[in-house]
């Protein structure tokens, strides 16, 4: 049955946004913007929402938040001002997880317990990371620019190094000995595999690292504005050792929550402009559920290589406009 | 053969997921709804033309804001007192789908400690009066 027709309320949101542009584009005026190719304010806005519902899509099947593919491609490509960019980007990393948490929790796929346990952490970070990113940006201007790009564009190569590496990811880890901690705390939980047609049992591991660990993500999240899924599955498959798809379900929600709290600063400094985030938000529900519910038979693995190069390139690219912007010279062929 | 039963799911997890899925759609319609009142309005507070061409011309967050007729970057205050303008009510829209998750931890928490997982009610009550009260942070400092 085609998922529009399962989900009532998503046929419902993809009619009402569909027809508000249509709409839009054929009963309002709207002048062409400067240095745009001639496209007029709503034709962006439209464009924009038909993006966020790709990246969206493309985000999901590759295991990462949409704000990995949308900031960095917004810093290096675009002349937009880093702090609406990296505001909007918490935008598209929180949407897509924020609606996906009621499909995982009714599967089950998501652990509440392990949700909680990072929740502190991660909330904590992304406020802080994302206060600092505010301040940088205030007492530095076009110097805390560039360096946030070449700090992102070395985050960036990190993040692609770490999905070669994340081969290592296994669906199911095991760990011979017993951690007191999660012992005392009944970290222990199972879920329904749907592949395997039985239910899955395991035990979590190194909860005080992988704590620490998830502060450093909200932190890195909220300043760079990129969300942490691809920092979050690592953590709790290789560190926590919780089943890939476990980790997977609890990240999107576990950043989602996260995220609520990064975003405020932006807002209090008017980063967040509603125009401009607003078809970034409604692609990534709409392109969240359908991706989340449709496309688990598409290769993952071609994605994500070619995720690697996308970030590669990105990297390369943040890079040379942070060192432009820090030294005043021009990089050639970049 | 042998059957297994699927294990039961906890009832903590699904009322929060209900509580953030829904409140994400409604937040959804509102920002639709603030995106076409703000190409619609006459006598615009902020008009989007400008927001839109000043922001892809890559000014900064308080020059694209010292353009406007507000003519000083706004708050969250700022947005409540012109709350009836397309852009205020896009914001407003969005805003309310990240405070879902404070009411969604709360719920949720009653939930765990019902069901005797006091620790982890507790860290959720802790995370949910941080999500909570983050918006506010900026009126105490």
């Amino acid at each position: 049955m085609m998922i529009s027709k399962r989900l009532p309320e998503l046929q419902l949101l993809i009619l009402c946004t569909i027809g508000c542009y249509i709409f839009l584009e054929l009963f309002v005026a709207s002048a062409a913007l400067d240095g745009l190719f001639g496209f007029t304010g709503v034709d962006i806005i439209f464009i924009s929402f038909l993006l966020s519902f790709f990246v969206a899509i493309i985000s999901v099947i590759a295991g990462v938040g949409g704000g990995v593919i949308f900031t960095p491609l917004m810093l290096a490509f675009t002349s937009v001002d880093t702090l609406i960019i990296r505001s909007t980007g918490l935008v598209v990393a929180m949407f897509s997880g924020l609606v996906a948490s009621g499909p995982f929790m009714r599967k089950g796929l998501a652990d509440i317990k392990l949700v909680f346990l990072g929740a502190l952490p991660i909330l904590v970070g992304g406020f802080v990371g994302s206060m600092a990113a505010v301040s940088l940006s205030q007492h530095l201007g076009e110097t805390g620019d560039s360096i946030v790009r070449v700090a992102l564009g070395l985050l960036l190569a990190a993040i692609a190094l770490v999905f070669i590496v994340g081969g290592a990811s296994t669906e199911y880890p095991e760990h011979v000995e017993r951690s007191k901690l999660a012992t005392k705390l009944k970290l222990r939980h199972m879920y329904w595999e749907d592949t395997l047609q039985k239910p899955v049992k395991y035990t979590v591991h190194n909860v005080k690292i992988a704590v620490l660990l998830l502060f450093a993500v909200g932190f890195t999240g909220g300043f760079f504005g990129l969300g942490g899924g691809w920092a979050v599955v690592p953590v709790l498959n290789l560190v926590m050792s919780v089943p890939l798809k476990v980790s997977a379900a609890t990240s999107g929600v576990l950043l989602a929550m996260g995220n609520s709290a990064a975003i405020w600063p932006y807002i209090n400094v008017g980063a967040l402009i509603g125009v401009v985030a607003a078809p970034w938000m409604l692609g990534q529900i709409i392109g969240g559920i359908v991706g989340a519910h449709v496309l688990s038979g598409i290769k993952a693995a071609l994605v994500r290589k070619l995720l690697i190069v996308m970030l590669f390139l990105t990297s390369l690219k943040l890079l040379s406009r942070g060192i432009e912007g820090l030294f005043n010279i021009s990089i050639p062929f970049i | 053969m042998n059957k297994q039963k699927k294990p039961p799911i906890p009832i903590s997890g699904v009322v929060y997921g209900e509580i953030i899925y829904w409140c994400t759609c409604v937040s959804a319609l509102v920002v639709l709804f603030g995106t076409i009142k703000s190409f619609l309005e006459v006598d615009q507070t902020i008009p989007v033309e400008y927001l839109l061409n000043a922001v892809f011309e890559g000014r900064s967050v308080e020059a694209v804001w010292g353009g406007s007729l507000l003519q000083k970057s706004p708050d969250a205050l700022t947005y409540l007192a012109i709350l009836n303008s397309g852009e205020a009510i896009t914001v407003a829209g969005i805003a309310f789908g990240v405070l879902s998750v404070g009411p969604a931890i709360f719920f949720s928490a009653a939930f765990m400690w019902r069901s005797h997982n006091e620790f982890f009610a507790v860290t959720a009550l802790v995370s949910g009066a941080f999500a909570v009260i983050a918006p506010f942070v900026f009126f105490l400092l």
